[in-house]
Protein backbone atom coordinates (compact mmCIF):
# COMPACT_ATOMS: atom_id res chain seq x y z
CA UNK A 1 0.00 0.00 0.00
CA UNK A 2 2.87 2.30 0.78
CA UNK A 3 4.31 1.28 -2.57
CA UNK A 4 1.04 2.12 -4.30
CA UNK A 5 0.92 5.55 -2.69
CA UNK A 6 4.52 6.13 -3.65
CA UNK A 7 3.86 5.23 -7.26
CA UNK A 8 0.87 7.57 -7.38
CA UNK A 9 2.96 10.41 -5.94
CA UNK A 10 5.77 9.74 -8.40
CA UNK A 11 3.45 9.97 -11.38
CA UNK A 12 1.86 13.09 -9.90
CA UNK A 13 5.20 14.82 -9.53
CA UNK A 14 6.05 13.89 -13.13
CA UNK A 15 2.66 15.26 -14.14
CA UNK A 16 3.41 18.59 -12.51
CA UNK A 17 6.75 18.99 -14.26
CA UNK A 18 6.88 20.12 -17.89
CA UNK A 19 7.38 17.27 -20.37
CA UNK A 20 10.93 16.47 -21.37
CA UNK A 21 9.92 15.96 -24.98
CA UNK A 22 11.59 18.45 -27.35
CA UNK A 23 9.04 19.98 -29.66
CA UNK A 24 11.48 19.33 -32.48
CA UNK A 25 9.95 20.10 -35.86
CA UNK A 26 8.19 23.15 -34.42
CA UNK A 27 11.07 24.47 -32.35
CA UNK A 28 14.69 24.12 -33.46
CA UNK A 29 17.23 23.87 -30.69
CA UNK A 30 20.12 26.33 -31.24
CA UNK A 31 23.07 24.46 -32.66
CA UNK A 32 26.64 24.81 -31.33
CA UNK A 33 28.90 26.85 -33.60
CA UNK A 34 31.12 23.81 -34.23
CA UNK A 35 28.16 21.69 -35.29
CA UNK A 36 29.30 19.65 -38.26
CA UNK A 37 26.76 19.01 -41.01
CA UNK A 38 27.69 18.92 -44.71
CA UNK A 39 30.56 20.91 -46.28
CA UNK A 40 29.85 24.24 -47.95
CA UNK A 41 31.89 26.79 -49.89
CA UNK A 42 32.46 30.23 -48.40
CA UNK A 43 31.98 33.55 -50.13
CA UNK A 44 34.60 36.31 -50.03
CA UNK A 45 32.46 39.36 -49.40
CA UNK A 46 35.34 41.86 -49.82
CA UNK A 47 35.95 40.95 -53.45
CA UNK A 48 32.56 39.40 -54.13
CA UNK A 49 33.75 36.02 -55.37
CA UNK A 50 34.29 32.59 -53.80
CA UNK A 51 37.37 31.96 -51.68
CA UNK A 52 37.87 28.69 -53.51
CA UNK A 53 40.54 28.61 -56.21
CA UNK A 54 39.71 25.12 -57.36
CA UNK A 55 43.07 23.69 -56.23
CA UNK A 56 41.69 20.12 -55.88
CA UNK A 57 43.23 19.69 -52.40
CA UNK A 58 39.88 18.72 -50.90
CA UNK A 59 38.97 16.52 -53.84
CA UNK A 60 42.19 14.57 -53.47
CA UNK A 61 41.88 14.33 -49.70
CA UNK A 62 38.23 13.26 -49.67
CA UNK A 63 38.14 9.65 -48.39
CA UNK A 64 34.78 8.88 -50.02
CA UNK A 65 35.41 10.80 -53.24
CA UNK A 66 32.23 12.81 -53.06
CA UNK A 67 33.65 15.94 -54.66
CA UNK A 68 34.22 17.04 -58.24
CA UNK A 69 36.17 20.27 -58.81
CA UNK A 70 36.90 22.21 -62.01
CA UNK A 71 39.23 25.25 -62.08
CA UNK A 72 39.34 28.21 -64.48
CA UNK A 73 41.32 31.44 -64.98
CA UNK A 74 39.85 34.20 -62.86
CA UNK A 75 38.13 36.73 -65.17
CA UNK A 76 38.34 39.26 -62.32
CA UNK A 77 42.13 38.98 -61.82
CA UNK A 78 44.26 42.13 -61.57
CA UNK A 79 46.20 41.12 -64.70
CA UNK A 80 43.05 41.52 -66.76
CA UNK A 81 41.99 44.70 -64.99
CA UNK A 82 39.95 43.13 -62.18
CA UNK A 83 40.07 43.58 -58.43
CA UNK A 84 40.99 40.07 -57.28
CA UNK A 85 44.43 38.73 -56.50
CA UNK A 86 43.32 35.13 -57.23
CA UNK A 87 44.84 34.00 -60.52
CA UNK A 88 42.71 30.86 -60.66
CA UNK A 89 39.20 30.46 -59.38
CA UNK A 90 36.58 27.74 -59.04
CA UNK A 91 34.58 27.00 -62.19
CA UNK A 92 32.35 24.11 -61.22
CA UNK A 93 32.03 22.26 -57.94
CA UNK A 94 29.80 19.34 -57.03
CA UNK A 95 29.50 17.63 -53.67
CA UNK A 96 27.38 14.50 -53.40
CA UNK A 97 25.78 14.84 -49.94
CA UNK A 98 24.50 11.29 -50.21
CA UNK A 99 28.09 10.08 -50.28
CA UNK A 100 29.72 12.58 -47.92
CA UNK A 101 30.46 11.19 -44.46
CA UNK A 102 31.06 14.58 -42.81
CA UNK A 103 34.63 13.71 -41.81
CA UNK A 104 35.87 17.34 -41.93
CA UNK A 105 39.03 16.35 -43.86
CA UNK A 106 38.25 18.77 -46.72
CA UNK A 107 38.03 21.67 -44.28
CA UNK A 108 41.35 20.74 -42.71
CA UNK A 109 43.27 20.40 -45.96
CA UNK A 110 41.93 23.60 -47.55
CA UNK A 111 44.74 26.14 -47.99
CA UNK A 112 42.38 29.09 -48.47
CA UNK A 113 39.78 28.48 -45.73
CA UNK A 114 37.34 28.29 -48.60
CA UNK A 115 35.31 25.31 -47.39
CA UNK A 116 33.51 24.89 -44.08
CA UNK A 117 31.03 22.58 -42.44
CA UNK A 118 27.44 23.80 -42.42
CA UNK A 119 26.56 24.68 -38.83
CA UNK A 120 22.87 25.48 -39.38
CA UNK A 121 19.78 23.29 -39.32
CA UNK A 122 19.64 23.37 -43.11
CA UNK A 123 22.57 21.00 -43.08
CA UNK A 124 20.63 18.42 -41.08
CA UNK A 125 17.21 18.54 -42.68
CA UNK A 126 18.23 17.42 -46.13
CA UNK A 127 15.54 14.85 -46.93
CA UNK A 128 14.72 14.70 -50.65
CA UNK A 129 12.57 12.46 -52.80
CA UNK A 130 15.32 11.63 -55.28
CA UNK A 131 18.88 10.73 -54.35
CA UNK A 132 20.14 12.79 -57.32
CA UNK A 133 18.85 15.94 -55.61
CA UNK A 134 21.57 15.50 -53.00
CA UNK A 135 24.31 16.32 -55.50
CA UNK A 136 24.92 20.02 -54.84
CA UNK A 137 26.35 22.32 -57.50
CA UNK A 138 28.33 25.52 -57.04
CA UNK A 139 25.48 28.04 -56.61
CA UNK A 140 23.82 25.77 -54.05
CA UNK A 141 27.07 25.31 -52.14
CA UNK A 142 27.72 29.04 -52.03
CA UNK A 143 24.17 30.21 -51.36
CA UNK A 144 24.20 29.95 -47.54
CA UNK A 145 27.52 31.70 -47.06
CA UNK A 146 26.61 34.38 -49.61
CA UNK A 147 23.33 34.99 -47.78
CA UNK A 148 25.18 35.31 -44.48
CA UNK A 149 23.52 32.32 -42.80
CA UNK A 150 26.76 30.55 -41.92
CA UNK A 151 28.41 31.70 -38.72
CA UNK A 152 32.12 31.44 -39.29
CA UNK A 153 33.83 29.52 -36.56
CA UNK A 154 36.92 31.22 -35.11
CA UNK A 155 39.30 28.81 -33.39
CA UNK A 156 39.89 29.39 -29.70
CA UNK A 157 43.62 29.80 -30.40
CA UNK A 158 42.88 32.51 -32.97
CA UNK A 159 40.66 34.31 -30.52
CA UNK A 160 43.44 34.25 -27.95
CA UNK A 161 45.91 35.73 -30.46
CA UNK A 162 43.52 38.52 -31.33
CA UNK A 163 43.11 39.53 -27.74
CA UNK B 1 -44.89 11.77 -15.26
CA UNK B 2 -41.96 12.18 -17.64
CA UNK B 3 -42.07 15.60 -19.21
CA UNK B 4 -41.65 16.00 -22.92
CA UNK B 5 -38.77 18.00 -24.29
CA UNK B 6 -39.76 21.18 -26.09
CA UNK B 7 -43.41 20.07 -26.10
CA UNK B 8 -42.78 17.47 -28.78
CA UNK B 9 -45.07 14.49 -29.18
CA UNK B 10 -44.01 11.22 -27.62
CA UNK B 11 -42.37 9.67 -30.67
CA UNK B 12 -40.39 12.75 -31.63
CA UNK B 13 -39.44 13.23 -27.99
CA UNK B 14 -38.14 9.68 -27.85
CA UNK B 15 -36.19 10.20 -31.06
CA UNK B 16 -34.58 13.39 -29.74
CA UNK B 17 -33.59 11.62 -26.54
CA UNK B 18 -32.05 8.69 -28.41
CA UNK B 19 -30.14 11.10 -30.61
CA UNK B 20 -28.94 12.94 -27.52
CA UNK B 21 -27.63 9.70 -26.02
CA UNK B 22 -25.82 8.64 -29.17
CA UNK B 23 -24.32 12.03 -29.95
CA UNK B 24 -23.32 12.90 -26.40
CA UNK B 25 -21.78 9.50 -25.79
CA UNK B 26 -19.82 9.46 -29.02
CA UNK B 27 -18.48 12.98 -28.57
CA UNK B 28 -17.59 12.43 -24.91
CA UNK B 29 -15.90 9.14 -25.71
CA UNK B 30 -13.79 10.84 -28.38
CA UNK B 31 -12.89 13.68 -26.03
CA UNK B 32 -12.01 11.21 -23.30
CA UNK B 33 -9.70 9.29 -25.62
CA UNK B 34 -7.93 12.57 -26.36
CA UNK B 35 -7.88 13.52 -22.67
CA UNK B 36 -6.50 10.16 -21.65
CA UNK B 37 -3.73 10.30 -24.21
CA UNK B 38 -2.83 13.85 -23.20
CA UNK B 39 -2.88 13.07 -19.48
CA UNK B 40 -1.01 9.79 -19.80
CA UNK B 41 1.53 11.69 -21.84
CA UNK B 42 2.05 14.15 -19.04
CA UNK B 43 2.23 11.35 -16.47
CA UNK B 44 5.05 9.88 -18.54
CA UNK B 45 6.78 13.25 -19.12
CA UNK B 46 5.67 13.28 -22.76
CA UNK B 47 3.44 15.72 -24.61
CA UNK B 48 0.82 13.46 -26.14
CA UNK B 49 -1.03 14.13 -29.37
CA UNK B 50 -0.40 17.66 -30.62
CA UNK B 51 -0.31 17.71 -34.39
CA UNK B 52 -4.00 17.23 -35.23
CA UNK B 53 -5.87 20.45 -34.61
CA UNK B 54 -5.27 22.75 -31.64
CA UNK B 55 -3.57 20.75 -28.85
CA UNK B 56 -4.25 17.61 -30.89
CA UNK B 57 -7.95 17.88 -30.13
CA UNK B 58 -8.90 16.31 -33.45
CA UNK B 59 -6.76 13.22 -32.80
CA UNK B 60 -9.81 11.06 -32.11
CA UNK B 61 -11.49 12.30 -35.28
CA UNK B 62 -8.41 11.37 -37.28
CA UNK B 63 -8.32 7.95 -35.61
CA UNK B 64 -12.01 7.41 -36.23
CA UNK B 65 -11.65 8.27 -39.92
CA UNK B 66 -8.70 5.93 -40.22
CA UNK B 67 -10.56 3.11 -38.49
CA UNK B 68 -13.65 3.57 -40.66
CA UNK B 69 -11.42 3.38 -43.72
CA UNK B 70 -9.86 0.10 -42.64
CA UNK B 71 -10.99 -3.28 -43.87
CA UNK B 72 -13.42 -5.06 -41.57
CA UNK B 73 -11.68 -8.41 -41.41
CA UNK B 74 -13.21 -11.63 -40.18
CA UNK B 75 -11.06 -14.73 -39.67
CA UNK B 76 -12.15 -17.68 -41.80
CA UNK B 77 -12.78 -19.92 -38.78
CA UNK B 78 -14.61 -17.28 -36.79
CA UNK B 79 -18.18 -17.88 -35.73
CA UNK B 80 -19.78 -15.29 -38.02
CA UNK B 81 -22.76 -14.20 -35.94
CA UNK B 82 -20.99 -14.24 -32.59
CA UNK B 83 -17.98 -12.43 -33.98
CA UNK B 84 -19.92 -9.71 -35.74
CA UNK B 85 -22.42 -9.06 -32.99
CA UNK B 86 -19.95 -9.08 -30.09
CA UNK B 87 -18.90 -5.40 -30.36
CA UNK B 88 -22.51 -4.24 -30.45
CA UNK B 89 -23.25 -6.14 -27.28
CA UNK B 90 -20.31 -4.46 -25.64
CA UNK B 91 -21.23 -0.88 -26.38
CA UNK B 92 -25.03 -0.85 -26.64
CA UNK B 93 -25.56 -1.73 -22.93
CA UNK B 94 -23.16 1.02 -21.94
CA UNK B 95 -25.15 3.48 -24.02
CA UNK B 96 -28.29 2.20 -22.34
CA UNK B 97 -26.70 2.91 -18.96
CA UNK B 98 -26.48 6.57 -20.00
CA UNK B 99 -30.27 6.80 -19.98
CA UNK B 100 -30.64 7.06 -16.21
CA UNK B 101 -27.66 9.29 -15.42
CA UNK B 102 -28.60 12.45 -13.54
CA UNK B 103 -26.93 15.56 -14.95
CA UNK B 104 -29.11 18.26 -13.45
CA UNK B 105 -32.33 18.61 -11.50
CA UNK B 106 -35.38 17.65 -13.48
CA UNK B 107 -33.63 16.50 -16.62
CA UNK B 108 -32.73 12.96 -17.59
CA UNK B 109 -33.00 11.01 -20.72
CA UNK B 110 -35.42 8.97 -18.57
CA UNK B 111 -35.83 8.99 -14.81
CA UNK B 112 -36.60 5.49 -13.56
CA UNK B 113 -37.81 4.62 -10.08
CA UNK B 114 -35.62 1.53 -10.19
CA UNK B 115 -32.74 3.46 -11.71
CA UNK B 116 -29.94 1.68 -9.83
CA UNK B 117 -31.35 -1.75 -10.60
CA UNK B 118 -31.69 -0.77 -14.26
CA UNK B 119 -28.15 0.56 -14.41
CA UNK B 120 -26.63 -2.50 -12.75
CA UNK B 121 -28.66 -4.90 -14.89
CA UNK B 122 -27.94 -3.16 -18.16
CA UNK B 123 -24.27 -2.48 -17.61
CA UNK B 124 -23.50 -6.11 -16.83
CA UNK B 125 -24.92 -7.26 -20.17
CA UNK B 126 -21.75 -6.15 -21.87
CA UNK B 127 -19.94 -9.15 -20.32
CA UNK B 128 -21.88 -11.24 -22.83
CA UNK B 129 -20.42 -9.15 -25.61
CA UNK B 130 -16.88 -9.68 -24.31
CA UNK B 131 -17.34 -13.41 -24.08
CA UNK B 132 -18.93 -13.50 -27.54
CA UNK B 133 -16.04 -11.54 -28.99
CA UNK B 134 -13.58 -13.86 -27.28
CA UNK B 135 -15.32 -17.06 -28.32
CA UNK B 136 -16.32 -15.98 -31.82
CA UNK B 137 -12.80 -14.97 -32.84
CA UNK B 138 -11.61 -18.59 -32.72
CA UNK B 139 -8.33 -17.42 -31.27
CA UNK B 140 -6.80 -18.72 -28.06
CA UNK B 141 -5.71 -15.33 -26.82
CA UNK B 142 -9.12 -13.87 -27.56
CA UNK B 143 -10.86 -16.71 -25.74
CA UNK B 144 -8.57 -16.44 -22.73
CA UNK B 145 -9.26 -12.72 -22.65
CA UNK B 146 -13.00 -13.24 -22.95
CA UNK B 147 -13.02 -15.80 -20.14
CA UNK B 148 -10.89 -13.58 -17.93
CA UNK B 149 -13.25 -10.73 -18.64
CA UNK B 150 -16.24 -12.84 -17.67
CA UNK B 151 -14.60 -14.08 -14.47
CA UNK B 152 -13.51 -10.59 -13.49
CA UNK B 153 -16.79 -8.87 -14.28
CA UNK B 154 -18.87 -11.47 -12.48
CA UNK B 155 -16.64 -11.35 -9.39
CA UNK B 156 -16.59 -7.60 -9.17
CA UNK B 157 -20.28 -7.30 -9.92
CA UNK B 158 -20.98 -8.47 -6.35
CA UNK B 159 -19.06 -5.84 -4.34
CA UNK B 160 -20.19 -3.31 -6.96
CA UNK B 161 -23.86 -4.07 -6.37
CA UNK B 162 -23.53 -4.51 -2.61
CA UNK B 163 -21.87 -1.14 -2.14
CA UNK B 164 -24.62 0.43 -4.23
CA UNK B 165 -27.12 -1.41 -2.07
CA UNK B 166 -25.72 0.14 1.08
CA UNK B 167 -26.13 3.59 -0.45
CA UNK B 168 -29.65 2.79 -1.55
CA UNK B 169 -30.44 1.52 1.97
CA UNK B 170 -29.32 4.79 3.40
CA UNK B 171 -31.30 6.87 0.93
CA UNK B 172 -34.32 4.56 1.13
CA UNK B 173 -34.72 4.64 -2.63
CA UNK B 174 -33.47 3.06 -5.84
CA UNK B 175 -34.22 6.20 -7.81
CA UNK B 176 -30.92 7.87 -8.69
CA UNK B 177 -32.51 11.30 -8.68
CA UNK B 178 -33.88 10.79 -5.16
CA UNK B 179 -30.46 9.70 -3.97
CA UNK B 180 -28.85 12.82 -5.41
CA UNK B 181 -31.49 15.11 -3.94
CA UNK B 182 -31.05 13.39 -0.57
CA UNK B 183 -27.38 14.40 -0.60
CA UNK B 184 -28.11 18.12 -0.77
CA UNK B 185 -26.78 18.51 2.78
CA UNK B 186 -24.02 15.95 3.16
CA UNK B 187 -22.71 13.73 0.35
CA UNK B 188 -22.87 9.98 0.83
CA UNK B 189 -19.10 9.61 0.87
CA UNK B 190 -19.14 11.05 4.41
CA UNK B 191 -21.51 8.34 5.63
CA UNK B 192 -20.18 5.56 3.44
CA UNK B 193 -16.42 5.96 2.88
CA UNK B 194 -15.90 2.21 2.78
CA UNK B 195 -18.69 1.66 0.27
CA UNK B 196 -17.18 4.42 -1.85
CA UNK B 197 -13.78 2.76 -1.89
CA UNK B 198 -15.22 -0.65 -2.66
CA UNK B 199 -17.44 0.79 -5.35
CA UNK B 200 -14.58 2.69 -6.94
CA UNK B 201 -12.30 -0.35 -7.01
CA UNK B 202 -15.06 -2.56 -8.35
CA UNK B 203 -15.93 0.03 -10.98
CA UNK B 204 -12.30 0.06 -12.13
CA UNK B 205 -12.53 -3.70 -12.53
CA UNK B 206 -15.89 -3.50 -14.31
CA UNK B 207 -14.40 -1.03 -16.77
CA UNK B 208 -11.35 -3.24 -17.34
CA UNK B 209 -9.17 -0.29 -16.41
CA UNK B 210 -5.67 -0.54 -14.99
CA UNK B 211 -4.71 -2.12 -12.64
CA UNK B 212 -7.53 -4.52 -13.50
CA UNK B 213 -6.98 -4.55 -17.27
CA UNK B 214 -6.22 -8.27 -17.21
CA UNK B 215 -8.67 -9.24 -20.00
CA UNK B 216 -7.02 -6.87 -22.45
CA UNK B 217 -3.44 -7.12 -21.17
CA UNK B 218 -1.21 -6.68 -24.19
CA UNK B 219 1.74 -8.46 -22.64
CA UNK B 220 -0.27 -11.53 -21.62
CA UNK B 221 -3.15 -12.05 -24.03
CA UNK B 222 -2.08 -9.61 -26.80
CA UNK B 223 -5.18 -7.48 -26.39
CA UNK B 224 -7.61 -10.21 -25.36
CA UNK B 225 -10.91 -10.24 -27.24
CA UNK B 226 -9.74 -7.46 -29.56
CA UNK B 227 -7.06 -9.57 -31.25
CA UNK B 228 -8.99 -10.46 -34.38
CA UNK B 229 -10.96 -7.24 -34.71
CA UNK B 230 -10.08 -4.38 -36.99
CA UNK B 231 -11.56 -1.18 -38.29
CA UNK B 232 -14.96 -0.05 -37.14
CA UNK B 233 -15.72 -3.07 -34.94
CA UNK B 234 -12.48 -2.62 -33.06
CA UNK B 235 -13.27 1.03 -32.51
CA UNK B 236 -16.65 0.03 -31.03
CA UNK B 237 -14.89 -1.66 -28.12
CA UNK B 238 -13.02 1.53 -27.40
CA UNK B 239 -16.10 3.65 -27.81
CA UNK B 240 -17.71 1.38 -25.24
CA UNK B 241 -14.74 1.54 -22.90
CA UNK B 242 -14.54 5.32 -22.82
CA UNK B 243 -18.31 5.79 -22.77
CA UNK B 244 -18.27 3.45 -19.77
CA UNK B 245 -15.56 5.53 -18.14
CA UNK B 246 -17.67 8.67 -18.57
CA UNK B 247 -20.84 7.03 -17.29
CA UNK B 248 -19.04 5.60 -14.29
CA UNK B 249 -17.66 9.05 -13.50
CA UNK B 250 -21.12 10.57 -13.57
CA UNK B 251 -22.65 7.66 -11.68
CA UNK B 252 -20.09 7.69 -8.86
CA UNK B 253 -20.42 11.43 -8.51
CA UNK B 254 -24.21 11.01 -8.27
CA UNK B 255 -24.06 8.11 -5.81
CA UNK B 256 -21.33 9.27 -3.47
CA UNK B 257 -20.26 12.83 -4.18
CA UNK B 258 -23.68 14.45 -4.20
CA UNK B 259 -24.05 14.84 -7.96
CA UNK B 260 -25.55 18.20 -8.85
CA UNK B 261 -27.03 18.77 -5.38
CA UNK B 262 -23.94 19.13 -3.22
CA UNK B 263 -22.41 21.53 -2.07
CA UNK B 264 -24.57 24.33 -3.51
CA UNK B 265 -28.03 22.87 -2.95
CA UNK B 266 -30.84 22.44 -5.40
CA UNK B 267 -31.44 26.14 -6.02
CA UNK B 268 -28.37 26.41 -8.23
CA UNK B 269 -29.00 27.35 -11.86
CA UNK B 270 -29.44 24.47 -14.29
CA UNK B 271 -26.28 25.27 -16.22
CA UNK B 272 -24.19 25.38 -13.05
CA UNK B 273 -25.62 22.04 -11.95
CA UNK B 274 -24.46 20.57 -15.25
CA UNK B 275 -21.02 22.10 -14.70
CA UNK B 276 -20.87 20.73 -11.17
CA UNK B 277 -21.68 17.23 -12.36
CA UNK B 278 -19.13 17.54 -15.15
CA UNK B 279 -16.49 18.76 -12.72
CA UNK B 280 -17.01 15.89 -10.29
CA UNK B 281 -17.05 13.35 -13.11
CA UNK B 282 -13.88 14.87 -14.58
CA UNK B 283 -12.09 14.63 -11.24
CA UNK B 284 -13.00 10.96 -10.96
CA UNK B 285 -11.93 10.28 -14.54
CA UNK B 286 -8.67 12.08 -13.84
CA UNK B 287 -8.18 9.81 -10.84
CA UNK B 288 -8.83 6.73 -12.99
CA UNK B 289 -6.31 7.87 -15.59
CA UNK B 290 -3.83 8.75 -12.85
CA UNK B 291 -4.17 5.24 -11.46
CA UNK B 292 -3.67 3.83 -14.93
CA UNK B 293 -0.47 5.82 -15.21
CA UNK B 294 0.85 4.53 -11.88
CA UNK B 295 -0.17 0.95 -11.21
CA UNK B 296 1.16 -2.29 -12.62
CA UNK B 297 -1.32 -4.93 -13.73
CA UNK B 298 -2.53 -7.50 -11.18
CA UNK B 299 -2.18 -11.25 -11.60
CA UNK B 300 -5.43 -13.09 -12.27
CA UNK B 301 -5.35 -14.97 -8.93
CA UNK B 302 -4.65 -11.74 -7.03
CA UNK B 303 -7.54 -10.14 -8.85
CA UNK B 304 -10.05 -12.86 -8.03
CA UNK B 305 -8.77 -13.25 -4.48
CA UNK B 306 -9.05 -9.53 -3.82
CA UNK B 307 -12.66 -9.49 -4.94
CA UNK B 308 -13.88 -12.60 -3.14
CA UNK B 309 -11.76 -12.54 0.00
CA UNK B 310 -11.53 -8.81 0.71
CA UNK B 311 -14.05 -6.64 -1.08
CA UNK B 312 -17.07 -8.90 -0.93
CA UNK B 313 -16.99 -9.58 2.87
CA UNK B 314 -16.37 -5.91 3.58
CA UNK B 315 -19.24 -4.86 1.32
CA UNK B 316 -21.51 -7.38 3.03
CA UNK B 317 -20.44 -6.10 6.44
CA UNK B 318 -21.21 -2.56 5.32
CA UNK B 319 -24.74 -3.59 4.31
CA UNK B 320 -25.25 -5.29 7.69
CA UNK B 321 -23.99 -2.25 9.59
CA UNK B 322 -26.28 -0.01 7.56
CA UNK B 323 -29.19 -2.29 8.41
CA UNK B 324 -28.43 -2.09 12.15
CA UNK B 325 -28.07 1.66 12.08
CA UNK B 326 -31.32 2.12 10.20
CA UNK B 327 -33.37 -0.39 12.16
CA UNK B 328 -32.25 0.74 15.62
CA UNK B 329 -32.16 4.42 14.67
CA UNK B 330 -28.53 4.90 15.72
CA UNK B 331 -26.95 8.29 14.95
CA UNK B 332 -25.43 8.48 11.48
CA UNK B 333 -22.01 9.38 12.82
CA UNK B 334 -21.72 5.68 13.72
CA UNK B 335 -21.75 4.96 9.98
CA UNK B 336 -18.89 7.35 9.37
CA UNK B 337 -16.80 5.88 12.17
CA UNK B 338 -17.47 2.29 11.13
CA UNK B 339 -16.84 3.22 7.51
CA UNK B 340 -13.51 4.88 8.25
CA UNK B 341 -12.51 1.89 10.37
CA UNK B 342 -13.44 -0.27 7.39
CA UNK B 343 -11.26 1.84 5.08
CA UNK B 344 -8.33 1.48 7.47
CA UNK B 345 -8.94 -2.27 7.58
CA UNK B 346 -9.10 -2.44 3.78
CA UNK B 347 -5.83 -0.55 3.47
CA UNK B 348 -4.22 -2.79 6.09
CA UNK B 349 -5.38 -5.97 4.37
CA UNK B 350 -4.13 -4.71 1.03
CA UNK B 351 -0.80 -3.72 2.57
CA UNK B 352 -0.47 -7.18 4.13
CA UNK B 353 -1.30 -8.86 0.82
CA UNK B 354 1.23 -6.72 -1.02
CA UNK B 355 4.00 -7.40 1.50
CA UNK B 356 3.43 -11.14 1.81
CA UNK B 357 6.22 -13.01 0.01
CA UNK B 358 4.98 -15.09 -2.88
CA UNK B 359 5.19 -18.77 -1.97
CA UNK B 360 4.59 -21.12 -4.88
CA UNK B 361 2.04 -23.82 -4.15
CA UNK B 362 3.43 -27.38 -3.72
CA UNK B 363 1.71 -28.55 -6.92
CA UNK B 364 3.34 -25.79 -8.88
CA UNK B 365 6.72 -26.65 -7.38
CA UNK B 366 6.29 -30.29 -8.35
CA UNK B 367 5.32 -29.33 -11.90
CA UNK B 368 8.30 -27.03 -12.11
CA UNK B 369 10.75 -29.75 -11.06
CA UNK B 370 9.15 -32.19 -13.52
CA UNK B 371 9.63 -29.71 -16.29
CA UNK B 372 13.23 -29.20 -15.24
CA UNK B 373 14.11 -32.90 -15.18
Amino acid sequence: MRGLAKSMLTTLSVFMRPPVTRNYPNVHRPLPERDRAFPLLLWDKDIDEPFCTGCHACERACPVECMTVLMKDNPNHKSVGGTSSRRKIIDKFWIDYARCMRCNVCVEVCNFDAIAMNNTWSGHETAVHDRKDLVMDLPQLLALSRGGAIQEWVPVLGKANEA
Amino acid sequence: MPTHLLGLNTWLDGLVRVLLVVLLMTVTAMLLIWAERKLLGRFQARIGPQRTGPFGLLQSVADALKLIGKEDLRPRNADAWTFELGPYLVFVPIFLGFVVQPFMAGFHIRMLDLGILYFVAVSSVSIVGWVMAGWGSDNRYAMLGGLRSAAQSISYELPFVLSLLSVALLAGSLNIDDIVVGQAGVPNIVWQPLAFMIFFIAALAELNRAPFDIPVGESEVVGGPFVEYSGIRWSMFFLGEYAGLFITGVFVSAMFLGGYAWPFGLQLGIGFQLLLTALKASLLIFLVIWIRGSMPRLRIDQLMGYSWKVLLPLALAQVVVNGFVLVYGLPRIVLTIVGLAGVVFLVWVTERAVRRPRVPRPAAVALGSEAAS
